[in-house]
């Protein structure tokens, strides 16, 4: 949240996945909720100086870099007007400056450490600016698709433009369970997203972490170990099938293949019988001691 | 809810005592309502600690990738989060484009 457009009232800013627009091909846009004493606007895409839409210029042989935009707005160079740090798809960053007048530059500069763009590992940047290690200047945190939180310091020597290293290991990534995921997880999954505050008012810098999870439960009535055996007996006829299909593969069109494809569309289904998997995110707190 | 106060030692590739350096608690996830905190398959959930209703103390808000919405936990000014909301714009559920 932010006051974008400096009329007393925090707005929400938003990043997006890609918009529906054929002629201009896929782009992750900027919406903003501009705040008002009656409560939030519909979102708006927020626009650049040429009153275009705000969008990561790159080709379409590119996609990943203009899609799943993640913005954060602040004073990237100390000028007094809020600046748009933006990740995106593949990882990297790009800077929208803000002008005089409150509105953004349409063309975008990579964020760059070592010459190089800032990249972090994995994808889904995730920017968020905040003075983590206290020398007064912005560091950048972000999230990213294989979990973790990740730190690039900001070594410039003077608050004008923030000169970053590249990212280190803040809090490490505890991986992304595709299927069979924790019963009761105890810390993030994969595609991690944060905010950083001081939660608690102890002084100390924390951290909040969304994520994608795959949790586990059991049908009514049936216990942990139940599922499993059932489990272990379902593997066991899903490998049978299997060998099954690998021998009749040679003709796919046949009725000998397709009885055993559907056999085995119907034996995946049973798994829902003893093992329920849902989808969902979490938000965890990382307390800084 | 925040209960464990065992030293998490961060990964950190920097010498001791660099912008890298701290020691967090073991991590807690987020309950409003009682309830654990959990958004919309497929998940996705991306937070935001800030004051939404102007009351002086800080809400949580998060993002979901279905249909954009966004949700809203209300401090309740003890140290609890009220159950969840969706966010309202314009007497509608805030539904941002872009995302599904």
């Amino acid at each position: 949240m932010v006051d974008l457009n400096n009329d007393g009232f925090n707005d929400i800013l938003s990043g997006s996945y890609s918009w529906n627009n054929r002629e201009r091909g896929m782009a992750g846009t900027f919406q903003v909720l501009y705040g008002g004493d009656d409560g939030f606007k519909k979102p708006v895409d927020l626009t650049g100086t040429d009153d275009d839409v705000l969008i990561i210029p790159a080709g379409d042989d590119n996609i990943t870099e203009k899609i799943c935009t993640r913005p954060t707005a602040v004073d990237w160079d100390g000028d007094g007007d809020l600046d748009l740090v933006v990740g995106n798809f593949s990882g990297t960053f790009y800077l929208f400056k803000g002008e005089s007048n409150g509105g953004f530059a349409p063309e975008p500069e990579p964020i760059l450490a070592n010459d190089a763009p800032l990249r972090i590992p994995g994808a889904h940047s995730d920017p968020f600016l905040v003075d983590w290690d206290g020398d007064g200047d912005l560091d950048l945190l972000s999230g990213s698709s294989q979990g973790g939180v990740y730190l690039a310091e900001n070594t410039a020597d003077t608050k004008s433009a923030p000169v970053y290293a590249a990212f280190e290991t803040l809090i490490e990534p505890n991986g992304y369970p595709q299927a069979g995921g924790a019963d009761t997880p105890n810390a993030p999954a994969g595609s991690t997203r944060i905010w950083v505050d001081d939660i608690n008012g102890d002084g100390k810098l924390d951290l909040l972490v969304g994520d994608t999870a795959r949790i586990v439960t059991y049908p009514e009535g049936m216990t942990r170990e139940q599922s499993q055996t059932l489990q272990a007996e379902w593997d066991k006829t899903t490998q049978t099938i299997i060998a099954e299909l690998q021998a009749a593969q040679e003709d796919p069109q046949s009725e000998a293949y397709q009885e055993i494809m559907q056999r085995y569309q119907a034996h995946y289904q049973s798994r829902s019988e003893f093992i329920l998997e849902e989808s969902t995110g979490f938000v965890w707190l990382y307390l800084q001691q | 809810m925040m209960t464990t106060r065992r030293l998490l030692m961060v990964a950190c590739m920097s010498v001791a005592g660099g912008a890298c350096a701290a020691d967090f608690a073991d991590p807690v996830r987020m309950e409003a309502g009682g309830e654990p905190i959990k958004v919309e398959a497929p998940g996705y959930a991306a937070p935001c600690w800030d004051d939404i209703d102007g009351d002086g103390d800080k809400d949580l808000l998060v993002g979901q990738f279905r249909d954009g919405k966004i949700h809203v936990f209300r401090n309740q000014g003890d140290g609890t989060l009220a159950a969840g909301e969706f966010l309202q714009a314009e007497g509608e559920t805030a539904i941002v484009p872009g995302v599904w």
